[in-house]
C-alpha cells in the first residue's frame, strides 16, 4: 500500500512469485504451458473454463485466451511471447482487459521449468503486474458477489471477535 | 466490536461512493483531494464519507492536521479488495489445476499401458 498515490499518479506494480514441483518431465510441462488443447485445460482460476485459447509459441507470437467464470462473465487476456527457450524459460506479456477492450491489468510473466530429480520439475512463475486504479472501482461495480462473500466473511470475523469477548 | 460498530460498519458498506473510496484505498492510502477527483464531489462531501467510514473501523486516518491520507484498516474487506490479493490467487489456483491436469495425464499414460499388455 505504497505506490504511486501521494504523487497521483493511477498506477501500481507488484509482484507475484510462486514456486511448484510438478510429478511430470519438464518437456511435458513446458508444452502444457505452449500448446493450447493442454494450456485450455488448466489456466484460470478453479472453476473457469477456456472458450478461446490460441497460442502462437514464438518470439512475437501472441497468447488469446478468454476464460469464462462460473458466473458465465467473461474475462478476455492477451499476451506477447518476448522470450521462449524450450524447455527452461517462457517470458511474455499479459494484458487482461474487459469486454470492451479497456486494459485493467498489465503483467510481465516470467516462467522457469527447472529438472528437479526423479522426472520432476520445479516451476517458478515470477509476475510483476501493474493495475489500472480503476481495475479496483470496477471490481466494486462487476463483482458484486465478491462483495458480498466479503462481507459475509467480516460479519463472520466480528462474530469472532464478539466470541472472545 | 459492539452491535452498534458492527451496524456502523454495514451501514457504511451500503454506499455505493463509500465502497468506489474503498476500492480506491485498496491501491495505496490518498489524501481527501485526490479521492475526490474521479467523483466529481466537494471536499467536505468526501470528508463526511470518510468519517462514516472511519467510524465503522474500515478505515485509518493520518495524524498530519493538513494533510490526512486514509488508508484501508486491514482485515478482511481489505484482502478481498487489494488485486494483488487476487492476482496471486489467480496464479496459485491455475497451477493447482496444472498439477491436477498434469497427474490426469499421468494416469491416462498409466491405464493405456496397463491396456496394451492386456
Amino acid at each position: 500500500m505504497d505506490a504511486g498515490s501521494s504523487s497521483g499518479t493511477r498506477l501500481t506494480e507488484r509482484t507475484v512469485v510462486i514456486t511448484r514441483i510438478f510429478d511430470a518431465p519438464r518437456a511435458l510441462v513446458f508444452k502444457a504451458w505452449t500448446d493450447p488443447a493442454h494450456l485450455s485445460q488448466w489456466w484460470g482460476p478453479r472453476g473457469f473454463t477456456n472458450p478461446v485459447c490460441e497460442v502462437d509459441p514464438r518470439v512475437g507470437g501472441t497468447l488469446r485466451i478468454v476464460m469464462r467464470a462460473p458466473d458465465g462473465a467473461e474475462h478476455p487476456m492477451i499476451g506477447v511471447f518476448r522470450e521462449i527457450d524450450p524447455p527452461a524459460r517462457l517470458v511474455f506479456d499479459n494484458i487482461a482487459t474487459d469486454r470492451d477492450g479497456k486494459v485493467l491489468l498489465e503483467g510481465l510473466t516470467t516462467v522457469l521449468f527447472a529438472e528437479h530429480g526423479r522426472g520432476r520439475t520445479k516451476l517458478t512463475v515470477e509476475s510483476r503486474a501493474t493495475a489500472r486504479v480503476d481495475y479496483a472501482w470496477r471490481m466494486l461495480e462487476g463483482m458484486e458477489a465478491g462483495w458480498t462473500q466479503s462481507i459475509d466473511r467480516l460479519g463472520e470475523h466480528v462474530a469472532h471477535v464478539g466470541d472472545a469477548d | 466490536m459492539s452491535p452498534d460498530r458492527l451496524s456502523a460498519t454495514f451501514a457504511a458498506l451500503a454506499d455505493p461512493t463509500r465502497r468506489a473510496i474503498l476500492a480506491r484505498l485498496a491501491l495505496g492510502e490518498a489524501s481527501v483531494g485526490e479521492l475526490a477527483e474521479p467523483f466529481d464531489m466537494s471536499l467536505p462531501a468526501v470528508s463526511k464519507h470518510l468519517k462514516v467510514l472511519e467510524r465503522a473501523g474500515l478505515i485509518a486516518r493520518g495524524r498530519e492536521a493538513q494533510w490526512r491520507p486514509a488508508r484501508l484498516e486491514a482485515g478482511p474487506l481489505k484482502d478481498a479488495a487489494d488485486w494483488i490479493v487476487r492476482y496471486r490467487r489467480f496464479w496459485e489456483q491455475s497451477l493447482d489445476r496444472l498439477g491436477d491436469y498434469l497427474r490426469s495425464l499421468k494416469a491416462k499414460e498409466k491405464e493405456k499401458k496397463r491396456g496394451r499388455r492386456k
